[in-house]
């Protein structure tokens, strides 16, 4: 299966792409032969409990989830099976939030927190890496990044690499056209946001772009 | 970059509307400054020294010269168009002097309270490819008699 694990909706202020746009476009890719079975909305520093997206991915056969993007002390990372007990051990909107609290609040919660775009300058975990912080609690990363900068791709396989973790693959999409770019292959199922994170766990995937799925 | 009278029919999701290659030089970014009139003396926009002591690399181009560059992208498309909305986010500095690619998408179409209209994704890129300017332009387009 097929699924960008990091988009963002108009839920989020700097995007620009609804999500039954972005339904629109997996509907376009597909003509054109690209595989995408779905899509995870990671909005920044939220959660969004509120919408119910599951008409709108039965009506099209695309799979929507919802996760967050959060800023912490070792840059943004990306959460998973989101639950109001992760929710209300932490304050999403706390921009410094610890990182290795977070990984721990949401492994304690049945989510998976793993950081977003690492070699990003300035809001990557590359650039706070060698703090000397225990990074084993990480279990994944994001690979590849459809908003890499050149030289943060490298820095980013780089670090995973140290890590010795998995590396996912997702868009970062704020506008329509660039969902898909960059996806996740999972080798089994995957229709929930418990299966997600089982999945995620389990190292079964690997990052792959659009190109990849033809 | 006018590719003649563009009509509704004519456009499908998926069709690109560009590239257009630009520098926005010293002497626009003044020309501009001086227009717009909201600026007096050294600016952040105009004089190197100034961007640097506010923590810039160098002179940028104003926001709203970066906007005004973006809807040319639209309205020189053809001359059936007429843009009705550019919302944009500025996610890194443009600066002077520097090959920009301004580039679009189409990305939805339909009929609005009976006009025919369509929705495109707008980037102004740098010569890395980083996007300095994103956004969604809505834009007119008539349909053939």
């Amino acid at each position: 299966m097929f699924i960008d694990l990091h988009t963002h909706s108009v839920s989020s202020d700097d995007s620009r792409a609804t999500v039954e746009q972005y339904v629109k476009w997996v509907g376009v890719l597909r003509r054109k032969r690209y595989r995408i079975d779905g899509f995870v909305l990671t909005e920044h520093r939220k959660f969004d409990f509120d919408k119910d997206y599951s008409a709108l991915a039965a009506a099209n056969d695309v799979l929507i989830m919802k996760g967050s993007e959060l800023d912490t002390n070792m840059g943004h990372f990306l959460v998973y099976g989101v639950t109001e007990a992760l929710t209300s051990a932490l304050d999403f909107s706390n921009v410094s939030m610890d990182a290795l609290d977070l990984v721990k609040a949401a492994d304690e919660t049945g989510a998976i927190a793993l950081p977003a775009h690492p070699g990003r300058f300035g809001i990557g975990l590359c650039e706070f890496a060698d703090s000397g912080a225990d990074l084993r609690s990480i279990a994944a990363a994001e690979g590849l990044n459809g908003s890499n900068r050149p030289g943060e791709q490298e820095r980013a396989e780089d670090l995973i690499r140290r890590l010795g973790v998995p590396a996912t693959g997702g868009s970062d999409a704020h506008l329509v056209s660039a969902i898909g770019k960059c996806m996740t292959s999972f080798e089994n199922q995957v229709l929930t946001e418990t299966d997600l994170v089982r999945e995620l766990r389990s190292g079964a995937f690997a990052p792959v772009t659009l190109d990849d799925t033809i | 970059m006018n590719a003649g009278k563009i009509y509704f029919e004519d456009v499908d999701l998926g069709d690109e509307v560009g590239p257009v290659e630009r520098i926005v030089t010293d002497e626009q970014v003044i020309e501009f400054t001086q227009v717009w009139g909201r600026e007096e003396g050294p600016t952040r926009f105009t004089s190197p020294e100034k961007a640097r002591s506010e923590g810039l690399p160098e002179a940028i181009v104003p926001g709203a010269m970066n906007i005004a560059i973006m809807s040319q992208l639209i309205t020189a498309w053809s001359p059936t168009v007429r843009l009705r909305k550019l919302d944009v986010v500025f996610r890194s500095p443009v600066l002077h002097n520097r090959p920009l690619t301004l580039r679009g998408m189409i990305t939805d179409k339909g009929v609005v309270d009976g006009d025919p209209q369509i929705e495109c994704d707008v980037t102004m890129e740098n010569e890395e490819g980083t996007p300095n300017v994103i956004g969604k332009a809505v834009v007119s387009l008539p349909v053939r008699e």
